[in-house]
């Protein structure tokens, strides 16, 4: 066995097995490294404070219907689209900031000065979602909140030459913290089979 | 000098393998025989699916939804459940019954593991065609108010693993024997692979009953609905697909002494280790499925992230294994060259050219598979096309190429025949991999557009971007390709398997068992070397995914994604 090559050595074979492990490297390079060492930290820089975790903690899904319906009424524009600054255009308001929506009670977009994320809720369900358009600003962040209302879907986003995945389950509450960083149509669409029209199933976010 | 000395086997001689499998009993053969037919059965049904399913979503066939759906859940079950469970329940038997050399033990439970897959094989098969649509993982919330729908597709899947029980306890009781009549001390390494691999089959089968029991039950009124379906489906998926590489990695091995008389030169013990690997850094990886899961915890998410770095771990040491064996034998032998020791090998064997270019395909499926399980990039990549772009490098060109290999190999000593046409399905190979590069290229592109994989219609009302259709017409023009040359390795193989003629003439292999020189001495660099060249292109892949994360005109955090 002494004469062998290292190649052909059992240690060395054993050890080729491992290589992919090396991948941490390119993780770590982009703060994606799943450990301390390397950096854990999101791919895409946070704009705020709040972070954002998947199930958004402590909201219940009739909380979240009856915020959903409360928002879909309050902003609701003539063209059937759903403008959360709508109330701020009106009055001259500040385009950027916005009021958390469940933090602020039922005041939604009138404290259009603060930092904090303007609420958004996306109700997924078969075969559309509510609202199916929703009118947003670049530059802003928003805290979507979603979910499904009957049996899983998806509420993905086409992004040009990338899209940002989200997979809704029935009854549980998904919360992602978005920005916008260019303005545009944007195509919302479902990514998770649910029935026969899953195919029709989009909507549109339009980013001035 | 790139020639290698005293490399032909003599023409007319029965390799260990061959040799016993021709001895088989007749009752072995039969059912070997009905189990390899109903396998291929299954391929085709789920190949003509596949086929249809591409050319629908490249706009070359219109359906009405439902029945899309339909051709959707019959290429899954067909191809994902029922050929590669099928192929390796005969497969493990075969190769089992060969080690022992005295045939299948406990045959009445073989027997009674093939009648079960085969009627859960009819009631998957009746209700994926006649039911509602409900893909291949039988998800009951898209039909909860068709439990009959639910209910017998459950019924299937659960047939099926009861009948894979039946067959693992009869390849195990197959595998011990010898050791039982005080014929062997220890198991050989693919005596040892194969009880391994029987007892993942077990382990699958309880997570299938697992999954597909509630289902069964709330359809006939026995339970409630099953609304935690979808992660016991992670559990028991992940298994699923994993299981099927670890049966060709030990086809692999039994090839490679079949097509060369080489064995493992780094001794048995390491490659029980690495068969061994499978059951030890499979299982606890299956988290990185869960990354789009609202509800998934932290130190989930963070475990699950570490984890999914291992899952190659086994794969990459095994085919470590093989090519060095193989060099070092080669170069033993005489072989010079830096890559010309391949040239030795027997491509002009069709299981040669099959294997050699699973090979190919294995390291192409795991670039793209360590970008998918990165959790950062899941919420770019999941539930789009980018999935069956890459899988199919694995379920085609690895997978069922590698399956086909022993198929070519076995099929002929199990009936008699004649391998049909050697020289041209030795070509088939290469067309399946051209093939699958036009797939994978445009469903890899397309996925990363986010072109969802489980669509017909993808033009959204003129909304979704303009390229979307034209690499879906390329993913429709790579799966005719390569549907139409796997095609005809299937039905050589079926031609084979119906060949009653016997012929002298046997496809080529070459005899590398003893070297002139010393087996090692020699640098082997082929092995090192392609790895080195994967871990490059999976750099160069998951750098590509950052980047285009990066530069999206988004800043999103949470959904699957959370800190």
């Amino acid at each position: 066995m002494s004469e062998r090559h290292f190649t052909t050595r059992r240690g060395f074979i054993a050890a080729l097995g491992f290589s992919a492990v090396s991948l941490y490297g390119a993780w770590a390079a982009y703060g994606a490294a799943p450990l301390p060492f390397g950096g854990r930290k999101d791919a895409a820089p946070e704009p705020d404070a709040h972070g954002g975790h998947g199930a958004a903690a402590g909201m219940a899904p009739e909380e979240f219907r009856f915020e959903h319906d409360f928002f879909v009424q309050k902003y609701a524009q003539k063209d059937g689209s759903v403008n959360p600054h709508a109330d701020a255009d009106a009055h001259g308001g500040d385009a950027h900031g916005g009021h958390g929506h469940a933090d602020a009670g039922h005041d939604h977009g009138a404290e259009l000065t603060s930092v904090e994320p303007v609420d958004v809720y996306l109700m997924a369900q078969k075969f559309a979602y509510s609202p199916d358009v929703l009118r947003l600003k670049a530059g802003v962040p928003y805290r979507f909140r979603m979910m499904a209302d009957d049996i899983t879907h998806g509420a993905s986003i086409q992004l040009g030459s990338a899209s940002r995945i989200i997979r809704l389950r029935p009854n549980v509450v998904t919360e992602q913290s978005i920005t916008f960083t260019k303005p545009g149509e944007y195509l919302v669409y479902c990514t998770v089979y649910c029935g026969q029209a899953h195919d029709a199933m989009h909507g549109r976010i339009i980013v001035g | 000098m790139d020639s290698i000395s005293t490399s032909v086997a003599r023409v007319g001689s029965r390799s260990r393998l061959t040799a016993r499998v021709a001895a088989l009993p007749g009752t072995d053969k039969a059912l070997l025989a009905l189990l390899f037919g109903a396998a291929l059965l299954a391929l085709v049904l789920g190949l003509v699916g596949g086929f249809v399913t591409a050319l629908a979503r490249a706009g070359a066939l219109a359906f009405f939804p439902d029945d899309a759906y339909r051709l959707l859940t019959l290429h899954g079950v067909s191809v994902f459940f029922y050929w590669l469970y099928l192929i390796q329940a005969v497969l493990m038997l075969v190769l089992a019954a060969a080690e022992n050399g005295r045939g299948l033990a406990l045959r009445p439970l073989a027997w009674t593991g093939a009648t079960l897959m085969l009627a859960g094989f009819g009631a998957s098969e009746w209700i994926s065609a006649t039911g509602t649509p409900l893909l291949y993982d039988g998800s009951p919330e898209l039909a909860a108010d068709d439990p009959r729908s639910v209910g017998f597709f459950a019924l299937g899947y659960l047939l099926l693993s009861a009948g894979l029980v039946a067959s693992a306890v009869s390849g195990i009781a197959t595998v011990l024997q010898p050791r039982l009549r005080g014929e062997a001390s220890e198991f050989t390494s693919i005596g040892f692979a194969l009880f391994a691999w029987a007892g993942f089959l077990v382990v699958s089968a309880i997570a299938a009953t697992n999954a597909f029991l509630p289902g069964l039950l709330w359809s006939l009124g026995a339970g409630p609905f099953p609304a935690d379906h979808g992660t016991e489906w992670h559990i028991l998926f992940h298994n699923l697909h994993y299981l099927p590489l670890m049966a060709t990695v030990l086809v692999w091995y039994v090839l490679s002494e079949q097509l060369t008389g080489v064995k493992s030169i780094h001794g048995a013990r390491l490659s029980k280790i690495v068969f061994a690997a499978y059951l030890v850094f499979v299982p606890p990886t299956s988290l990185y499925h869960m990354f789009l899961e609202p509800n998934l915890s932290e130190s989930v998410r963070v475990i699950g992230s570490l984890l999914s770095l291992f899952v190659s771990v086994p794969t990459l040491a095994a085919f470590a294994i093989i090519v060095s064996s193989l060099e070092a034998s080669a170069r033993a032998h005489g072989a010079t060259g830096f890559f010309g020791w391949m040239r030795g090998l027997p491509w002009r064997n069709p299981a040669m050219a099959n294997m050699g270019w699973a090979v190919v395909n294995m390291m192409l499926g795991i670039t793209f598979a360590f970008v998918l399980i990165q959790e950062k990039l899941a919420p770019m990549l999941s539930d789009t096309f980018f999935v069956p772009g890459y899988f199919h490098f694995f379920a085609v060109g690895v997978l069922t190429q590698t399956f086909l290999a022993a198929l070519m190999v076995i099929l002929p000593a199990l009936g008699g025949g004649t391998l049909w046409r050697p020289e041209l399905l030795r070509c088939m190979p290469a067309l399946v991999t051209i093939g699958l590069l036009v797939f994978g290229a445009a469903g890899i592109a397309a996925g990363f557009m986010g072109v969802p994989r489980r669509v017909f219609d993808i033009g959204y009302d003129g909304i979704a971007p303009a390229a979307w259709p034209v690499l879906m017409a390329l993913v429709g023009i790579g799966a005719t390709i390569f549907a139409i040359a796997l095609s005809v390795s299937v039905y050589g193989v079926v031609r084979t398997m119906l060949s009653l003629r016997p012929s002298l003439e046997q496809a080529p292999v070459v005899d590398w068992r003893t070297g002139s020189r010393g087996v090692g001495a020699a640098p082997a660099w082929t092995g090192p070397l392609s790895v080195a060249a994967l871990v490059a292109a999976m750099y160069v892949f998951t750098i590509v995914a950052f980047q285009l994360i990066q530069s999206s005109p988004i800043i999103a955090i949470g959904g699957g994604h959370g800190h």
